[in-house]
């Protein structure tokens, strides 16, 4: 059987689902609560972020110190994403204002750990526009490993590509711009 | 894959054994993972062996940090819990092949910070 981890040596990044993130999280998070998002899309050498998808609502735990998201809010995303052959790329999360954009132990462990799994962390409760700023790590060798501006230069390339964007709770997913 | 699975069941397969158990074609997919884990079984394994072979196949597992982290089969929308029921069981013992998703669940323990 093939990897299901291939080795991704770089990540393209459309500017669209960037902003589509931060429209999103600093509507659900109105500054007080974290919000975020999963991208997603195809893996290989180059991971191409196809999709976007806010979990909100029903299945989402968002509180002021943490965004946490059901198995169920996973299950609708799963049953929807793999027939189009999206697997899930990297997942973004806000701090509030004055919490350092940094994954905090808890984030390490409540997050997706599997090989070159993506984790960012916007600050300043998703207002914070300039990706460089946000909190970039990667999942290597049992742990997330921040990826710094030099590497992240490197490694992931913005792009003009257009995104799918979705909201998913624990009972449905649909597009954004149809709720 | 059905359309060609009630096809052979329609003609007969000339080494055939009569007496041997059809065999399910299963999938588990796993959101992360960019291949889905593919395994044949007899109708007779247990949910318990497919949970586990998944598991190895998308390098998870088990575990308790400050949380308790668990992987879980789901089937159709919904959780399986039962994980002595049978393929056979779970599926019918007409049906050839299943989708599963795995998927994982972080049951909270103490909050320290």
């Amino acid at each position: 059987m093939k990897d299901p981890y291939p080795q991704i040596d770089r990540w393209v990044l459309p500017t669209a689902a960037l902003l589509a993130t931060l429209r999103s999280v600093q509507k659900e998070g109105q500054g007080i609560r974290e919000a975020g998002a999963l991208w997603l899309g195809s893996r290989g050498n180059t991971a191409r972020v196809r999709a976007v998808v806010f979990p909100s609502g029903k299945g989402v735990e968002a509180t002021a110190g943490k965004w946490k998201v059901s198995p169920e809010v996973f299950g609708v995303v799963t049953r929807w994403a793999k027939p189009q052959g999206l697997c899930l790329l990297a997942v973004v999360h806000t701090h509030l204002h004055g919490v350092p954009p940094r994954l905090s132990r808890a984030d390490r462990e409540y997050s997706v750990q599997v090989p070159g799994m993506l984790a960012a962390v916007i600050g300043e409760g998703g207002h914070e526009r300039n990706h460089g700023n946000w909190g970039w790590y990667v999942y290597e060798k049992n742990d997330y490993r921040q990826i710094l501006n030099q590497e992240l230069n490197q490694r992931v390339e913005m792009s003009s590509e257009n995104v799918d964007v979705q909201r998913a709770n624990s009972e449905a997913i649909w597009e954004v711009g149809k709720e | 894959m059905n359309l060609q699975l009630n096809q052979q069941e329609k003609q007969p397969i000339p080494n055939a054994q009569p007496a041997d158990a059809p065999d399910d074609q299963i999938t588990v997919e796993y959101l992360p993972a960019s291949q889905p884990f593919h395994h044949t079984y007899e109708g007779n394994v247990t949910l318990s062996t497919v949970r586990s072979d998944a598991m190895t196949f998308f390098q998870v597992s088990d575990h308790k940090d400050r949380d308790t982290h668990q992987f879980f089969l789901e089937f159709g929308g919904r959780r399986l819990t039962n994980m002595a029921e049978t393929l056979d069981q779970l599926l019918g013992a007409h049906r050839r092949g299943a989708k599963f998703n795995l998927v994982e669940q972080i049951t909270p323990g103490a909050a320290t910070e």
